[in-house]
């Protein structure tokens, strides 16, 4: 590695922990009754982070630094944010943290040494839709969608591991950059999507479809099925909007959040003017309400981050996830192998529409849905399969740089 | 290896997509900032505003020479909005209430009044440091006295009364009967809400008449520009006319005769003003309505209901053409609305834009003027506003409006009786004084009331001498 990047790597990760310092310091002394909770808080987290980039570094000196860097500095921001609107999340969010480190480690060695070309797509699939009919029988309810596990208290959203097979799934079965049955790949992705829209997680359904039309158009060029599987996600939406009355309750209230601001409107609305209070500069940390948002601290973080350090440090997060997707694209064009070029761009296409899908719904740009803002949103299950997928990233691009060397030699 | 140049190549397009996609976060995200913020951040529905205002004073409402007529008062560690000047004021002002929300110009003025709208930031930063907790006080173009004496000229009819002054558009008073004590208003709030007189409308911008013969001077206006020889007619009339069979009537005690258009407008006869109706036509009619502000929104502080000119495109035969000459039929006003006419008239055919609030001032002694007059449109030439002036004060000299003389000042007016389907006549009165230097321009309307001339009259006569004495 050379110098140059070494001290943008430092550079990088200096402002993290500066940025850190301060707002956890500030969150202490702005608390009465004075607490350190988010002091030291931050001081584990710091420490896990610099524990993780060290190690993923001794193991793997040829690691895409930058997604690591990246994801810790959006955990930050997010850690932050739940640290001045619920310091009881805040602790349990550090320590799924660090549990999403670990698997990061973990999935970047897999991915290098294990992933193998020839399982057959079936077994993907039956993965994914076993883990998406898992809570249909047997979870329980939270925020409108029944997609949760309970086992002695901890919780868990298997759609989150969904997304990786699912990945795994559309990558194998396209590898050949052929559709070898539109019929039996139409059916396997209307299963999915259907099971998930059946636990009524309309984000979900929608991410899942999206991204497997994006990655079908690219494995096989087919502009047709691409603008078919558009076509039919119209006809769809509009068949679900006149059947199913949690449907039609969303896009009401993104077309007209006014009509009914204290029933279906109430959660847009108070984004947007947590939004809107925020302006360019932000009220600054903790001088902002944001707890008047329902569910801010998994679905609306955004929002609470953007009133709080204004449009600029909104737009900063963006441009962060952007240079993410930025990453994954990158990793996906210096691989040399069918398979593992779909892997890799399925993965970032997933990250992709899931952090548009939900800044996008709480701008109201479209209507919102219930996914959470990969590594920012409080949540065990999101937090750990977002790191576990970029750890795949991360792995893939080892492979990258070994069949670049190999190729020299 | 040509599948892998592809491959790579939409990968390439879906990264494009996907620039395409943050880009409109962005976009979208800067849009908001620049044009929804504000509007947002005023809502009434922002809870924001409420936890605000636990923590600001809200600002004082002065009237244009600085008396109170809202403020914040601290009894016991709790806030509490007084009004001093009592009923008169309440469907202007409004009420601020954490129970009841906001209205009228509390509303309006909310985020002057919470100091929460002004744009520059070092300014927010200053309060901030200095630890200011109070809102801005505002000054109206208002006169209490005047305001006052309007309203009780009513007598507790229904009715509208808006002053402005014609010259700036600034509103000098602006009158809705029955009125209400804003201060009541959260214990009085199950009687008010009910009440089939409904005092919490403000009527002065959200009532619509029938505008009645007030509305000949629109259709004057139209004739003097577009019928040449019309000062030199002569129209005879038996005191009705006939049109497709529908036969429109003078008023009682109308005489049949010769008339020409200055006396035709004098004694308000209806036959006359029908007939040159008919020659001016449908379209430069609408046309001069619309110019005079008709079917469009004016610009003011507060949200105006729109005075409505039917389309004449949709006007199905003559009968209503002639209708809409003497303003019956489908044609409806607001007061502000016939106020903005006459003052046209008065202005030399200038229409200003209508404001009411003088000036902001700061907690920290910024003052923000926004008494500079603007001009809204010109809608006839000064030739043309003249002969109208004449004539309306020909009216009040000889004719139907003799109830708005003052003695020593000319006046110019124009009665109305507009036919409604509520009971008798609605009465209205707009005019202007003095008649060759205006300094004042009222609309008058009494809900049936009956004449013009006996009901609404006198109450205009009263306010612009009572505006014209204060002046001096």
């Amino acid at each position: 590695m050379d110098s140059r990047e070494e001290a943008i790597y430092n550079k990088a990760l200096a402002a993290m922990a500066l940025m850190g310092f301060l707002s956890f310091l500030l969150l202490s002394i702005y608390r009465k009754p004075v607490s350190l909770v988010p002091f030291y808080g931050a001081i584990t987290f710091l420490t896990i982070v610099f524990i993780g980039y060290f190690f993923t570094g001794w193991i793997f000196p040829n690691s895409d630094k930058f997604l690591f860097i990246l994801a810790g500095f959006l955990a930050e921001l997010g850690l932050i944010m739940l640290c001045r609107i619920n310091p009881e999340l805040f602790k349990r969010q550090v320590a799924f943290f660090a549990i999403g480190v670990g698997f990061f480690i973990l999935s970047s060695i897999l991915t290098k040494y294990f992933v193998r070309l020839d399982v057959a797509p079936f077994y993907f699939w039956a993965a994914t839709a076993a883990l998406l009919l898992l809570p249909l029988f047997f979870g329980v309810e939270r925020g409108g969608a029944k997609n949760w596990l309970v086992f002695n208290g901890f919780t868990f959203q298997p759609s989150e591991l969904a997304k990786i097979t699912f990945v795994f799934y559309l990558a194998s079965v396209l590898k050949e950059g052929k559709v070898n049955s539109i019929y039996r790949l139409g059916a396997g992705i209307l299963a999915v999507t259907g099971l998930l829209a059946l636990s009524k997680d309309l984000g979900g359904a929608m991410l899942f479809y999206f991204t497997a039309l994006t990655v079908i158009f690219a494995a096989t060029s087919r502009l047709d099925l691409a603008v078919g599987g558009i076509l039919s996600a119209a006809v769809g939406g509009i068949i679900s909007y006149n059947l199913f009355d949690h449907v039609r309750v969303r896009i009401e209230a993104w077309l007209n959040p006014w009509r009914d601001v204290p029933g279906r409107g109430y959660q847009i609305v108070q984004s947007l003017f947590s939004i809107a209070e925020g302006g360019y500069f932000g009220t600054g940390l903790g001088l902002g309400r944001p707890d008047f948002i329902p569910a801010v601290a998994t679905d609306f973080i955004f929002s609470a981050f953007a009133e709080e350090f204004g449009f600029l440090g909104a737009a900063a997060v963006i441009l962060m996830y952007f240079l993410l997707v930025y990453r994954g694209i990158r990793i996906a064009l210096r691989l040399n192998e069918n398979f593992l070029v779909l892997l890799a761009l399925g993965h970032t296409v997933m990250f992709g529409m899931q952090i548009f899908t939900i800044i996008g719904g709480v701008i109201k740009l479209i209507p919102v849905t219930g996914v959470t803002l990969p590594f920012m949103s409080y949540g065990g299950s999101s937090m750990v399969m977002s790191f576990t997928s970029l750890g795949i990233l991360n792995g893939l691009w080892q492979r990258a740089l070994e069949g670049e060397d190999d190729d020299e030699a | 290896m040509k599948t892998m140049t592809k491959l790579k190549r939409n990968i390439r397009l879906v990264f494009m997509l996907f620039c395409g996609l943050f880009l409109s976060l962005l976009g979208y995200l800067t849009y908001f900032q620049v044009y929804e913020r504000q509007k947002l951040i005023e809502s009434s529905y922002n809870r924001r505003l409420w936890e605000q205002e636990e923590s600001i004073t809200r600002g004082t409402i002065y009237d244009v020479k600085g008396r109170v007529l809202a403020k914040t008062v601290e009894e016991n560690g709790v806030k509490k909005r007084i009004y001093p000047e009592g009923e008169a004021f309440g469907p202007l002002l409004g009420y601020s209430s954490r129970k009841l929300g906001r209205a009228n110009l509390e509303q309006a003025l909310n985020g002057e009044l919470l100091g929460i709208s002004q744009q520059d930031p070092m300014m927010v930063l200053r309060q901030k440091v200095l630890g200011v907790s109070r809102g801005n006080d505002v000054y109206l173009t208002i006169d209490s006295e005047l305001q006052k004496k309007a309203y009780n000229l009513f007598r507790g009819r229904r009715g509208a009364l808006v002053a402005l002054d014609p010259n700036t558009g600034a509103v000098l008073a602006m009158v809705s009967s029955p009125g209400y004590d804003s201060t009541a208003v959260e214990q009085k709030w199950d009687i008010l809400s009910k009440d089939e007189e409904s005092p919490l409308i403000n009527r002065a911008v959200q009532g619509l008449y029938p505008p009645g013969s007030t509305f000949k001077i629109v259709t004057l206006a139209a004739a003097l520009e577009n019928i040449p020889d019309i000062e030199d007619k002569i129209y005879e009339t038996p005191g009705y006319v006939e049109v497709s069979g529908r036969v429109i009537r003078d008023y009682e005690g109308f005489k049949p005769g010769k008339y020409d258009v200055k006396r035709a407008l004098s004694m308000s006869s209806n036959s006359v003003f029908v007939k040159i109706g008919l020659e001016v036509g449908k379209e430069r009619l609408f046309n001069k309505a619309e110019d005079f502000g008709f079917n469009e929104e004016i610009p003011f502080e507060l949200p105006a209901a729109v005075s409505r000119f039917p389309r004449f495109s949709l006007m199905s035969d003559n009968v209503e053409l002639a209708e809409a000459s003497i303003g019956q039929g489908r044609i409806l006003a607001t007061p502000l609305q016939m106020a903005q006419v006459v003052s046209a008239v008065a202005n030399g055919g200038r229409i200003m834009q209508p404001y009411i609030v003088q000036k902001v001032v700061t907690p920290l002694g910024e003052v923000k003027d926004f008494s500079r007059p603007v001009l809204l449109k010109e809608v006839i030439d000064v030739v043309t506003a003249n002969k109208i002036r004449q004539y309306m004060v020909d009216v009040v000299e000889n004719g139907t409006g003799k109830s708005a003389r003052i003695r020593g000042i000319p006046v110019a007016g124009k009665t109305g009786s507009a036919e409604n389907p509520h009971g008798k006549p609605h009465a209205w009165f707009v005019g202007f004084a003095p008649a060759y230097d205006p300094k004042i321009a009222v609309a008058v309307v009494v809900e049936n009331a009956g004449s013009g001339g006996g009901n609404a009259g006198p109450i205009a006569r009263e306010v612009m001498l009572h505006y014209l004495k204060s002046l001096q």
